[in-house]
C-alpha cells in the first residue's frame, strides 16, 4: 500500500520511548493557527524554497518554470514523496538489532498520522509483526473506527488535547473538538500506554481558564505541556504561504 | 582575577622574552645532531625565568616564547636530500613512560644515562631550584616544598604528580618534541590520589579543584605549540577502558577527569574516553555530559575493536589493552612505542580517478573493482617505497624515557566515501542503467560537469550514497578497506616495523582533494572530501542511525591506526537527563555495533555563526526545534538567526 510522507527523521529522542525513526505523513485534516509543519497540511506534494540556499544560478529554469530536479544546490525542493508501506518497514526492520540496542522503535507523526487510515494501520500491523515498538503523534481527529483500530496497533500514543471551548477549538483549528475528546476517552479507557499533549500557545490554549478546563478533564491521566515554537513562519515563507499568527 | 582568567586573557604572557637563533653558531661549531639539541636545552633552561602566578597549583610556563631551530634552512635542505624528513623532522605523537619516572623520580635515570641524557637533567634540575627559590621568596611554601622533593626523587603526593608531570611534559616540549600526548592519565595518577584519600589528606572536591589546575596547565603555554591549526597541539588524555590485566580501569579519578573538563571549559587537554561494550551505561552518560559542553570530546573509542586489532597486529596482549591515542585519534602504546602513525595518505579518489584515466576501460563493473583492487596495491606499493632513510633530529630525554619495542608507521586512509559513491554512481549509470558509456562519464567529469546539471543533481542528491544504509554502497565501503589493509599486509619498513591502514584524513582530506579532479559523485574540482571517516559532503544523510549502520559494516579492525566517524548534533539534543540518556544509548550503539571511534559534537553558538558563513562545513549539523528537527544550513537565514538568538538565552 502507498502513502504519502514529507519527512523521515532519526534518531528523534522527544517522539516516544527511546531513540526513534519518526515518519511524517503528508496531510492534515486540521488547519491549527501555530502549525510548525504547515509542509504537512497539504495531502499533494509541493514545492519548497529555501532562500539562503539558491545562488540564483538559473540552472532550475525549463520552458519558464522552475524545476526542482534541476537545482544544483537543494535551494528548490520537492516536498512529498510516496513511499509503499513495504519499504517504509523494511526501513525500519534494517536497523531493527539497533532500535532495539537504543530502546526505541518507530513513530507516526504528521501533518496528522491518522489521515492516511488505511496505509498508517498496514504499516503498523506489519512493524508489529516484526516485534518494533510503535508509536504515533496524533491530534485524535479520526474516525472512530480507524482510531480504535489504529492505536490497537501502538505500544505508545501521543495525542494532542489543545482546547476545551469547542467554538474556539473550531476557531483556531478548524475543526469541532467533539470527535476529538469522543477518542481521547476511548484512549483513556483503552489499558494502553500513552500520554496527552498541549502546545501552549500563548494567548490561545495557555489561558488560566484553558489549562484549569484540560486538567479538569485530563484527571490524573499522563500530561505534558510544550511550550511554543516562535519559528514556524520561516517556513510558511518558504512555501509561499501567510502565517495567521505572525 | 582566578588563574584561568589570568590565562584566558593572556595577563601570563608579559613575562615572555625571546632567545638568541642558534643553528648558525652550532654549524659554525660543527656540532652533531645530538650536542646541539642538548646545547639548546641547556641554553633554553638557562633563559628560562621562573614564574609562579597568583593561585597557580601546578607551575612551570615557559617565558622565552621562540624555540630557535637546531640547524640551518641549507642544512635542513641537505639533510632532506638524503633523507625522508617527517614533518618538522623533530620526533611527535610519542607517549613516554610517565607512570614509572613520577613514581622513581629522575636519579635513577640520571644514573644510568649517558652524559647528553644526563646534561639535560642537570639543566633541568637547575631550573627546578630555580624555581623552588623562586617559591620560597613568595612565600609560596607549598611549592618550594614540592620542589625540595622532585623531581630528583619520586612523588608522594597527587599534587607532587601532577607537578612532576608538568616538568616532564614541558621538558620533552623543550627539546623540541611535538604534540606529545599525556596518556591514560586517570591511571598514571589513580594510586597518589587514592593514597592522599585514604591518609586523609585529600577529599574528594579538593581532589577536584587539584584536578582542574592541572588540565588548566595544559593551557597556559599551548599557543606555542600550534599544529595545522590552534588547537591541534596533541594534548590527549585518555580514560577509562580495561588495565593491563583486562580489568575495567574506570575509576574516581576518571571521573574526576571529566568532571573538571567539563568545568573548566577549555579544548585542552582533550578527552578521550575508552569505552566497550561492558561498559556500563553511567559512564557514557558521564561522556554526554561533556559532549553537550560543545567542546568536541570526548572522543569515544572502542576497546573491543582496538584491542583485537592491535593484537592481530602483532602487538602483546598486555601492551594492546595499555593502548592510548596520538595527538588525534591514531593509536599508540604507552613507552614502548617509536612509530610514526601519520607517516602518509592513501587517496581512495584518487585511484579510482588513475584507474579510470588508464587505457584499458573496464567492460563490466567487476572488472572495473579488480581494476581498483589493483590500483589500490600499485598506490600502496608506491606510498610506502617513498618511507626510505628516514630521518628524526635525536631527542635524548625522550629515547631514555621509552623503551621502545614497536616501530610501525600508519597510513591513513582519505576520501573513502567519496571513492564509494563515485563508484556506485558508477556502477548505476554506466553498467546497469547503461545510461551513459564510461568514456561519456569520465569527459563529463573532466569538464567539471559544465552542461549537465540535471546530472550533477542526480549524483549528487539522488543516488544512493555512504551513509544512507544502502547496502550496495556499504558493501562497496567493506571492500575497498578490505583492499587498503591488504595492500600494506606482510609489508615491512625500514625499522623492521609493519604498516598499518587506517580511515583518518588529518589534514590530506583538503590536499587529496586538490590533487584530483572532480569526482563521479557530484564532487566538483576543489571540493573537499569529508574529514575522516564520515559521509561525503553533498550526502543526503537520513540521520545518524543509518549512519552508524553503514559506517559499522566494515571490518575496521584491520584498520585500525584510527579515524573516527563525526557527527553533530545541536546542544539542544542533550537539554535533559533523559536526552543525555538517550544519547548515551546511541553511542553505546555504535560500540555494540562494531564502530572504532567516534566524535559526538555538540554544537554551540559559535559554532552555529560559523555554519551560517561556511554552510559547507556544518551540512550534517542537526538543530531540534520543537515537534521537529532540521539541518541547520538548510534553513533561512532569518530562521536561523531565529535558532542563534534563542541559543543565546539558553546559556
Amino acid at each position: 500500500m502507498r502513502g504519502m510522507i514529507f519527512d523521515v527523521q532519526e534518531m528523534t529522542v522527544h517522539d516516544g520511548p527511546g531513540c526513534r525513526i519518526t515518519f511524517f505523513l503528508k496531510g492534515c485534516p486540521l488547519t491549527c493557527r501555530w502549525c510548525h509543519n504547515p509542509e504537512g497540511q497539504h495531502f499533494e506534494q509541493e514545492i519548497m524554497f529555501v532562500k539562503n540556499r539558491c545562488t540564483h544560478c538559473g540552472s532550475c529554469v525549463q520552458n519558464g518554470k522552475r524545476n526542482p530536479e534541476l537545482c544544483p544546490t537543494g535551494a528548490l525542493k520537492t516536498c512529498g514523496q510516496q513511499i509503499t508501506s513495504e519499504e517504509l518497514v523494511q526501513r525500519a526492520v534494517k536497523m531493527k538489532s539497533t532500535l532495539e540496542m537504543l530502546e526505541g522503535g518507530v513513530t507516526f507523526s504528521g501533518g496528522e498520522p491518522c489521515a492516511q487510515p488505511e496505509f498508517l494501520l498496514d504499516c503498523l500491523t506489519q512493524l508489529k509483526k516484526e516485534g518494533i515498538h510503535t508509536a504515533i503523534e496524533t491530534s485524535g481527529y479520526c474516525d472512530e473506527i480507524w482510531f480504535r483500530k489504529i492505536i490497537e496497533q501502538c505500544d505508545y500514543v501521543m495525542m494532542d488535547l489543545k482546547l476545551m471551548d469547542d467554538h474556539q477549538h473550531y476557531q483556531m483549528t478548524g475543526v469541532s473538538n467533539k470527535i476529538i475528546l469522543k477518542n481521547a476517552e476511548i484512549l483513556k479507557n483503552s489499558g494502553l500506554s500513552f500520554c496527552f499533549r498541549t502546545p501552549l500557545i500563548p494567548g490561545i490554549t495557555d489561558t488560566e481558564k484553558n489549562l484549569s478546563e484540560l486538567a479538569l478533564w485530563i484527571g490524573q491521566s499522563p500530561w505534558e505541556k510544550i511550550p511554543y515554537n516562535e519559528l514556524a513562519s520561516v517556513k510558511y515563507e518558504q512555501l509561499n504561504r501567510t502565517y495567521s499568527l505572525k | 582575577m582566578t588563574l584561568k582568567d589570568t590565562i584566558l586573557n593572556k595577563k601570563h604572557i608579559h613575562h615572555r622574552i625571546r632567545i638568541e637563533e642558534m643553528a648558525e653558531d652550532f654549524k659554525r661549531r660543527h656540532l652533531s645532531d645530538r650536542e646541539r639539541v642538548v646545547e639548546r636545552f641547556e641554553r633554553m633552561c638557562e633563559k628560562e625565568k621562573p614564574v609562579i602566578l597568583d593561585d597557580q597549583q601546578i607551575v612551570m610556563m615557559r617565558t622565552v616564547e621562540n624555540l630557535p631551530d637546531c640547524f640551518t634552512a641549507e642544512e635542513w635542505d641537505e639533510n632532506r636530500r638524503h633523507h625522508y624528513v617527517h614533518e618538522t623532522g623533530y620526533v611527535s605523537n610519542l607517549l613516554p613512560d610517565y607512570e614509572s619516572l613520577i613514581h622513581d623520580g629522575l636519579l635513577p635515570l640520571y644514573q644510568k644515562s649517558d652524559v647528553y641524557v644526563q646534561r639535560e637533567l642537570d639543566a633541568l634540575f637547575s631550573l627546578c631550584d630555580r624555581y623552588q627559590k623562586e617559591a620560597e621568596k613568595m612565600g609560596r611554601m607549598d611549592v618550594a616544598e614540592s620542589f625540595s622533593w622532585i623531581p630528583r626523587k619520586g612523588a608522594r603526593t597527587l599534587k607532587e604528580a601532577f607537578q612532576f608531570f608538568r616538568i616532564l611534559h614541558y621538558a620533552y616540549l623543550l627539546e623540541g618534541g611535538y604534540q606529545i600526548v599525556a596518556g591514560r592519565v586517570d591511571q598514571i595518577f589513580y594510586p597518589y590520589l587514592k593514597k592522599d584519600m585514604e591518609e586523609r589528606r585529600l577529599s574528594e572536591s579538593e581532589a577536584l579543584e587539584l584536578v582542574k589546575d592541572f588540565f588548566l596547565s595544559f593551557n597556559i603555554d599551548s599557543d606555542f605549540y600550534d599544529g595545522v591549526q590552534q588547537g591541534d597541539n596533541g594534548q590527549s588524555v585518555v580514560l577509562g577502558g580495561v588495565d593491563k590485566s583486562g580489568k575495567e580501569s574506570f575509576n574516581l579519578l576518571s571521573k574526576l577527569c571529566l568532571q573538571a573538563s567539563k568545568e573548566n571549559r577549555l579544548i585542552d587537554p582533550k578527552i578521550n574516553l575508552r569505552v566497550s561494550k561492558e561498559t556500563p551505561l553511567e559512564i557514557y552518560e558521564l561522556g554526554s555530559y561533556l559532549t553537550k559542553e560543545g567542546l568536541g570530546f570526548p572522543q569515544y573509542l572502542n576497546d573491543d575493536v582496538i584491542i583485537e586489532g592491535l593484537i592481530k597486529k602483532g602487538y602483546a596482549l598486555e601492551d594492546a589493552r595499555d593502548y592510548a591515542v596520538a595527538a588525534c585519534w591514531e593509536i599508540i602504546i604507552p613507552k614502548k612505542g617509536f612509530e610514526v602513525v601519520n607517516i602518509g595518505a592513501c587517496s581512495f579518489p584518487k585511484v579510482l580517478e588513475d584507474v579510470l584515466h588508464s587505457k584499458r576501460k573496464a567492460e563490466t563493473f567487476d572488472e572495473l573493482m579488480i581494476q581498483v583492487k589493483n590500483q589500490i596495491e600499485i598506490e600502496c606499493s608506491q606510498i610506502i617505497s617513498q618511507y626510505q632513510q628516514v630521518y628524526f633530529v635525536p631527542a635524548p630525554l625522550m629515547e631514555a624515557s621509552l623503551d621502545i619495542q614497536y616501530r610501525n608507521f600508519g597510513i591513513h586512509g582519505t576520501g573513502c566515501s567519496t571513492a564509494v559513491d563515485s563508484l556506485w554512481a558508477l556502477k548505476q549509470l554506466v553498467y546497469d542503467e547503461k545510461q551513459f558509456s564510461i568514456d561519456e562519464i569520465i569527459e563529463i567529469t573532466d569538464h567539471n560537469f559544465e552542461g549537465y546539471p540535471d546530472l550533477l543533481h542526480r549524483l549528487r542528491y539522488e543516488l544512493p550514497k555512504m551513509g544512507q544504509n544502502h547496502s550496495g554502497c556499504d558493501d562497496i565501503a567493506c571492500t575497498l578497506l578490505k583492499w587498503f589493509c591488504e595492500s600494506l599486509k606482510g609489508k615491512k619498513n625500514e625499522w623492521g616495523g609493519i604498516f598499518r591502514a587506517g580511515t583518518g584524513t588529518a589534514m590530506f582530506y583538503l590536499d587529496h582533494a586538490n590533487e584530483i579532479g572532480a569526482s563521479c559523485d557530484g564532487r566538483k574540482k576543489g571540493e573537499p572530501f569529508s574529514a575522516n571517516y564520515s559521509p561525503s559532503l553533498y550526502a543526503k544523510i537520513h540521520g545518524p542511525l543509518s549512519i552508524i549502520e553503514s559506517f559499522t559494516k566494515p571490518d575496521v579492525c584491520d584498520a585500525m591506526n584510527g579515524g573516527p566517524l563525526t557527527l553533530e548534533f545541536s546542544s539542544s539534543m542533550f537539554a535533559d537527563p533523559q536526552s543525555i540518556r538517550k544519547t548515551a544509548l546511541f553511542v553505546k550503539a555504535f560500540v555494540q555495533k562494531g564502530g572504532h571511534q567516534l566524535q559526538c559534537n555538540s554544537v554551540n553558538l559559535n559554532d552555529l555563526k560559523e555554519a551560517q558563513h561556511h554552510p559547507e562545513r556544518f551540512r550534517h549539523l542537526i538543530v531540534r526545534i520543537w515537534g521537529w528537527s532540521a539541518y541547520f544550513v538548510e534553513l533561512d537565514k532569518d530562521f536561523q538567526d531565529h535558532v542563534i538568538a534563542r541559543q543565546e538565552y539558553a546559556l
